[in-house]
């Protein structure tokens, strides 16, 4: 699905924020990406989601490189990426069901859009918002609604989308602990069923952990690690987020065998844990 | 070290004296330069003046001709007023889409792109394009337009609709293109990784978040337009100006006052209107 | 979507919200109200492209060029400019001399509301405050509600022609304008400071004096230098109705369709305005 060689980042004269990435995705795949604030994750999905452009290296998607994608071209490679990012992400003033049916704004001609927001069809919407549970806020105003459920219209969109692959940039750092493990666990089971490849950035390394059969840490612009969760050490962790105290105390209640989410971890059928 | 900050208070107050008294020349100055005569003024002869005339409009004329024609003369300061406004929204906005940065050439709907330098080039003469114009429907004032446009359509109200609607469409323009630049890029980015289009983009992300002070400034600038459209009419474009203009060259007091009356009235129904729309809609 | 399962019946979602009477009633208002007011303005877009009305544009747009740059002219126009920056400068002051006074009578939280008066008895305050906040408020709304070519043309009548009388009309127009705003600003002023200087004793003259003014003073200097901008606009355009100035000779070379020398007094008007904003945005930078 994705092939990374060498890939570079910089913005401005600043130090690169992304330096010497190599990394492959096959399809299918579900991959959790960890690391410090400031490694360089979001900067990677957006280079992912094809936002940005790659300064150096080589970012090909599907065999394509991206740096031959232009205009039409590269709008419809976008349209194989789905993005939930971390808040903020849907147009506050619009009705759910706009947010929601603007995932189909890749495929769309420019007047079925506009039609669209006058005469809505609402029942596509309904099913993807059924999907995430929330299938009553249909006709509420998405600024009214709260920050999980507002996550879930985001998946909802991503649904109708009906992307390849699903890039999720801390989808559950500004939601409920209670919430975010719903969340992680919808992305995952909706992703398995239509085989999309699933890419997430997680600033909880125990939902990454818990939940992921390839964890990759991401620190300072590279690639730190690359491996299955029970060849995440204890040792590579603290390496990764070292001089990071806010993390290191996530890593320590870990350690110490306290989890934050509750629940017993639940495998994925398919994935060895 | 306290040494130089007293002498740096010291300083700031010297730097305030001579904004003082350099102000209080330049007023000085003006108030010679324009003939300044408090005396003429409060003195008994201006004063007497000024309240025999205004006591020699009173009553003012009801009779059915001239409430008619101040009627009507209302109706068409109105109509100038709105048509003006609605057609300054629309002018204004076209100009103010190819004047915003964000919406031409930089920013997120740009980062994943290439523009060819040409192409890059060109936008940018668009936008400057786009400024300069809103600058100059902006400043040459609304009366200068009318005359303009009663050159070009002749006399009449039609000139007042398009003066108001050129000059406010640069004043809107201006400002919608700053409300557009600052919009929150968020969901801008969001929608723009869905792979849809940059109209679309626009139409989803830019314009509903815009709206609410699009209209504010639309609906504020309408009560300053009837204001604007009942000057107009000093210079033929119709509406209560022109009516006034004649009362005044013919010496009708009385008229004057009846349409003076029609001004406060019609000014103030648009004046509540409009805050009555402001404070339902957004 | 592809893999959608078998659509539910239309009745398992919620229904579209009523959509708002007061939606549809305000969109049929709108053009209805449209529709008589395209034809009371007598709007006809077929004028626009009609030979007479392009014959006309082109004559304009080709008056304009050459612009009239003769030495003889510009030396005209010195005197009209420098009348039009008077006239803002002098009628912006008479603003505020009119304005400040009111606008402060104009303040609740000074006049009858708040801290200062709690401990005021109710008819005392009704009648050294509420009266005449009442009073002020009033003039302020009648200076602000008529025209300025209105006052004007008043004005006129008791000091003749020339630009004192449109001084005086900007003066007190923008004074309504001022006093307002000027309230406004008095009023949202950070009550904490007044606060602690009450309770350590002071009058309540010493109170506007230094808890008041000093706030406040930064908002009311840049609004008052913004009133400046919109002057010099308001100054131009008196001058059509006969002021002098650089408006009264635009009006005139209009007149006279010598529109070479108007695109030279645009010219000349651009640079004054840019001029304005340009300084008086170099102040309020320094300012806030």
């Amino acid at each position: 699905m994705y092939a990374l060689s060498d890939v570079r980042k910089v913005f401005g004269n600043d130090a690169p924020a992304l330096d010497g990435v190599s990394l492959t995705v096959g399809r299918g795949e579900h991959v959790a990406f960890i690391g410090p604030s400031g490694a360089g994750k979001t900067t990677l999905f957006r280079l992912l989601n094809l936002t940005l452009r790659p300064t150096a290296g080589v970012l090909l998607i599907d065999g394509v490189d991206v740096a031959a994608l232009d205009g039409a071209g590269l709008r419809r490679a976008r349209r194989r990426i789905g993005t939930i990012y971390q808040q903020h992400n849907l147009v506050g003033r619009l009705r759910v069901v706009h947010n929601v049916l603007a995932g189909n704004l890749g495929r769309w001609s420019l007047s079925t859009a506009v039609a669209s927001l006058m005469r809505p069809r609402a029942a596509d919407a309904a099913r993807a918002l059924e999907q995430v549970g929330i299938p009553e806020k249909l006709w509420a105003r998405t600024d009214e609604l709260s920050g999980g459920q507002q996550q879930r219209v985001a998946i909802a969109r991503v649904l109708l989308q009906d992307p390849d692959v699903i890039l999720a940039d801390e989808p559950v750092s500004s939601v409920d602990p209670s919430l975010a493990l719903t969340i992680v666990t919808l992305l995952r089971d909706l992703s398995h069923q239509s085989r999309k490849t699933l890419l997430v950035n997680l600033h909880s390394v125990e939902l990454a952990l818990g939940y992921f059969p390839r964890i990759v840490g991401v620190r300072e612009g590279r690639i730190a690690f690359d491996l299955a969760p029970d060849e995440v050490t204890p040792e590579l962790l603290g390496a990764l987020y070292a001089g990071h105290s806010d993390a290191t105390r996530q890593l320590d209640r870990i350690h110490d065998g306290i989890g934050s989410y509750g629940t017993a971890c639940r495998p994925l059928p398919g994935f060895s844990k | 070290m306290s040494d130089t900050r007293a002498t740096a208070g010291v300083g700031g107050a010297h730097w305030a004296w001579w904004t003082v008294a350099g102000f209080a020349a330049l007023v000085a100055w003006s108030a010679h330069g324009t003939r300044v005569d408090v005396g003429a003024l409060l003195g008994a002869e201006g004063l007497g003046q000024m309240t025999a005339y205004v006591a020699g409009l009173f009553p003012p004329d009801v009779s059915p001709p001239t409430l008619r024609d101040a009627a009507l003369g209302a109706f068409e300061t109105f109509a100038i007023s709105f048509v003006g406004s609605v057609l300054a929204v629309g002018l204004g906005f076209s100009l103010a889409l190819v004047a915003s940065r964000t919406v031409l050439y930089r920013g997120i709907l740009y980062a994943g792109e290439r523009l060819a330098p040409a192409g890059r080039a060109g936008r940018i003469g668009i936008y400057a394009l786009a400024r300069g114009s809103l600058n100059a429907l902006r400043t040459i004032p609304e009366i200068l337009w009318a005359l303009i446009f009663v050159f070009i359509v002749g006399l009449g109200p039609f000139a007042g609709v398009l003066a108001l609607g050129v000059h406010t469409a640069g004043v809107l323009g201006k400002l919608f293109a700053e409300v557009i630049e600052d919009i929150d890029p968020r969901p801008i980015e969001a929608l723009q990784a869905t792979g849809a289009s940059r109209l679309a983009i626009i139409v989803y992300g830019i314009l509903p978040q815009a709206a609410p002070q699009f209209l504010s400034y639309a609906l504020y600038r309408w009560e300053v337009n009837i204001r604007a459209a009942a000057v107009m009419g000093f210079v033929g474009a119709g509406g209560l100006g022109q009516r006034i203009h004649v009362a005044i060259s013919l010496f009708h007091e009385h008229q004057l006052l009846t349409l003076l009356l029609a001004i406060y009235v019609i000014v103030t129904v648009v004046d509540a209107l409009s805050a009555y729309l402001r404070a339902r809609l957004l | 979507m592809a893999s959608a399962p078998t659509a539910p019946p239309a009745a398992r979602f919620p229904a579209s919200p009523s959509r708002a009477p007061f939606g549809r009633f305000l969109a049929a208002a709108f053009t209805v109200v449209l529709a008589i007011s395209l034809r009371e303005a007598g709007v006809d877009p077929r004028l626009l492209v009609q030979s007479d009305a392009v014959g006309n544009a082109a004559r304009f747009v080709r008056g304009m060029f050459p612009p009239a740059l003769g030495v003889d002219f510009l030396g005209l126009l010195v005197r009209p400019v420098i009348e039009t920056i008077q006239i803002s400068l002098m009628g912006t002051t008479i603003a505020v001399v009119i304005g400040f006074p009111l606008g402060l009578l104009a303040t609740a939280s000074l006049m009858w509301r708040g801290a200062l008066h709690e401990r005021t008895p109710v008819a005392r305050r009704a009648l050294l405050g509420g009266v005449p906040y009442g009073l002020a408020r009033a003039l302020l709304s009648v200076f602000r509600a008529i025209p300025e070519y209105v006052w004007a043309f008043m004005f006129v009548r008791a000091v003749g022609l020339g630009p004192f009388p449109a001084v005086l009309a900007l003066g007190v127009a923008y004074g309504g304008m001022l006093g307002k705003v000027y309230s406004e600003i008095l009023e949202g002023v950070d009550s904490r400071p007044i606060e602690a200087l009450r309770a350590a004793g002071a009058s309540r003259a010493a109170i506007v004096l230094y808890g008041l003014v000093p706030s406040a003073l930064p908002h009311l200097v840049s609004y008052t230098l913004y009133r400046w901008e919109c002057a010099i606009r308001a100054a131009a355009i008196l001058g059509f109705v006969g002021a002098g100035g650089i408006g009264q000779q635009l009006a005139l070379s209009m007149r006279m369709f010598q529109f070479d020398e108007v695109l030279t007094e645009l010219a000349v008007l651009f640079a004054l305005v840019a001029a304005v904003d340009f300084v008086s945005g170099r102040i309020r930078g320094r300012l806030v």
